[in-house]
């Protein structure tokens, strides 16, 4: 599903150089959820954002469903990302100046899906992470948990085989975080395929395969 | 998009309410300017109804002098043409074209009652003013004898007048009668709006209307005009004489329209870059702050320019919003006939306004959105 093949970033400024990955070989199959693990720094977010297509890396190649996408232009990027990805953040990253069922409808409007059909699908993803009975409501109205199930909704509302998750469960208590991990783990039976990026050890141990980094190599 | 643009706009109504006077109050201004640009514009390219080039108007002032008053301007009238540089002469009242003495009075026909100027003037007027005449002809000093005074009337006091009806010979405020229709008469140059006129002639035995307004040959030159200023004073001992050319009133009258235009557009024109920067300023604050927004936007399926037209929309969105406020401000000048001038002064004015504003805020919005489709996504994600 995804292939990374000798990946390297490194962030280059007038006089620092910083090798954020070294030579990550990585390939994730269809279906699985997989959890990256690190102490902070070591690059988990770099590598789950070249995995988002939303960073290049600075040698290697990365494979989506056997496509190599260092050729691809910005639009096909971001068709891809639209079409195949759904990301979760720690920090939410929800619009506060639109209700909870116009956030979960951004994706589809990169699709040009209809009004109706666009209310219709954002309200079914939120149903089926429990907030049917908020989606007037604005961001600012929301707990952190509702804010992620706001997230996750919005991530899963295009359907996408991919769920990319950074510390989805990092701003949350550990009741908020199961109930999100629970959520994540559905998403995964029903045959998305999961790699998150986490600090917790508990919640690692829920995933199929664990990733741990340290100074930007792969180290399990 | 549209409609997401527009909950975006709506629900941050409040942050954007200064922004959006703003906006309004440029439009205001904007189409205030406008109306009267659109307004000279549109009298300028309609016919002034004579030619200036070359005319004088020679005032004379009798002073204490108080005898035989119109056998004396008659004289010099006769002095004047008989100089071989003299084209035509012709007696007016004082309002001669280009200055600025006015003189207008109401004239009714059949319940019509139409506010129209006056100009009191010989037969060889329209001759001197080379003034074409459209309909019937010019009057004549044997045409005094009738009842009825004779005057020409301009195609404006014809329409309001009589319509489709046949002006010549109608009889008008009961005491005049229509000879002929001239086209246009704009005495106070190009950027006056072509009003009713009418043309009367003067009684030669009226000590008043003691104006002579001549054509000389192209090329007359001011020691002629000294020649025969000295011979006037000869013959009427102790009248002042005051000589104009048409061509130095016109540009005096040229600048007391124009001069307060350009401070305007001056004024307007500041205020304007103001609001250019000002948006530009709002549009960039506006997306340092929107970073993780973008950042989203990018990860969810936006393209780098699909993010810039999104700033690009936000911004016409709101002038959109901005304009509507103002539309029903300045509906109401075409609607309630404001200053009595024609509807389609205003509508145009307000169709230039609304695509200057347009252009406006999308210059303003350009830049700043280009920045925003150059931000790199993963980058923006992790500073919120």
């Amino acid at each position: 599903m995804i292939n990374l093949t000798n990946i390297e970033k490194v962030y280059r400024t007038s006089s620092i150089e910083t090798l954020a990955l070294n030579n990550i070989n990585l390939n994730i199959r269809k279906g699985e959820f997989v959890s990256i693990m690190g102490p902070s720094g070591c690059g988990k977010s770099t590598l789950l954002n070249i995995m988002g297509l939303l960073d290049e890396p600075s040698k290697g190649t990365v494979e989506l469903d056997g496509q190599r996408v260092s050729t691809y232009r910005d639009k096909e990027l971001a068709r891809l990302r639209n079409e195949k990805i759904g990301f979760i953040f720690q920090s939410f990253h929800l619009i506060n100046d639109l209700s909870v069922v116009d956030n979960v409808e951004i994706p589809l409007l990169y699709r040009s899906t209809n009004g109706k059909p666009r209310q219709t699908y954002a309200k079914e993803a939120l149903e089926k992470v429990g907030l049917s009975n908020r989606i007037k409501h604005f961001p600012k109205q929301l707990s952190g948990g509702q804010k992620q199930r706001v997230a996750i909704a919005r991530a899963i509302v295009g359907k996408p085989e991919i769920i990319l998750a950074d510390e989805p469960t990092g701003n949350l208590d550990s009741a908020m975080g199961n109930e999100i991990m629970n959520i994540l783990q559905g998403l995964n039976d029903e045959g998305a395929t999961i790699i998150m990026v986490t600090h917790d050890e508990n919640m690692a141990k829920r995933t199929h395969r664990l990733i741990r980094l340290f100074d930007g190599t792969q180290v399990q | 998009m549209i409609r997401h643009l527009f909950k975006l706009i709506w629900n941050k109504k409040k942050a954007h309410s200064l922004l959006l006077v703003e906006i309004w109050a440029s439009f205001l201004v904007l189409f205030g300017l406008t109306s009267l640009i659109v307004y000279n514009v549109r009298n300028y390219r309609e016919p002034l109804g004579f030619e200036y080039q070359n005319a004088w108007a020679i005032s004379l002032k009798s002073n204490e002098d108080t005898t035989e008053l119109a056998q004396k301007i008659e004289m010099v009238l006769q002095r004047v043409k008989a100089y071989p540089e003299v084209e035509s002469a012709s007696r007016m009242s004082n309002n001669f074209p280009f200055s600025q003495s006015s003189r207008n009075n109401g004239i009714d026909y059949n319940k019509k009652h139409v506010l129209a100027d006056f100009y009191v003037t010989d037969e060889n007027y329209a001759k001197t003013m080379v003034i074409p005449v459209v309909e019937g002809r010019w009057y004549r000093s044997a045409d005094s004898v009738g009842k009825y005074s004779p005057v020409v009337i301009n195609r404006k006091l014809k329409e309001e007048l009589f319509g489709d009806e046949k002006p010549l010979g109608k009889i008008i405020s009961e005491r005049f009668k229509v000879t002929g229709v001239v086209n246009t008469f704009k005495s106070k140059g190009e950027f006056m709006v072509d009003k009713p006129a009418l043309f009367e002639l003067v009684d030669a035995k009226s000590p008043w209307n003691d104006l002579l307004m001549i054509r000389v040959k192209p090329g007359t030159d001011a020691v002629f005009e000294a020649k025969m200023v000295k011979a006037i004073t000869t013959m009427v001992a102790g009248w002042s004489v005051e000589v104009d050319h048409l061509t130095d009133s016109r540009k005096t009258t040229h600048n007391l329209t124009l001069v307060p235009v350009i401070i305007f557009l001056i004024v307007s024109g500041f205020l304007l870059i103001n609001v250019a920067l000002g948006l530009f300023g709002v549009l960039n604050l506006s997306i340092a702050k929107r970073r993780g927004e973008i950042g989203l936007r990018r990860a969810l399926g936006a393209t780098g320019n699909g993010i810039s037209q999104q700033f690009i929309s936000e911004i016409l969105v709101l002038a959109t919003f901005a304009l509507l406020i103002g539309l029903l401000f300045a509906m109401q000048f075409p609607l309630m006939n404001v200053f009595d001038i024609h509807a389609g002064i205003y509508l145009t004015a307000i169709a230039i306004s609304v695509v200057v504003i347009y252009g406006i805020v999308t210059l303003c919005a350009i830049f700043p959105s280009r920045l925003a489709a150059r931000i790199q996504p993963a980058v923006a994600l992790h500073e919120e």
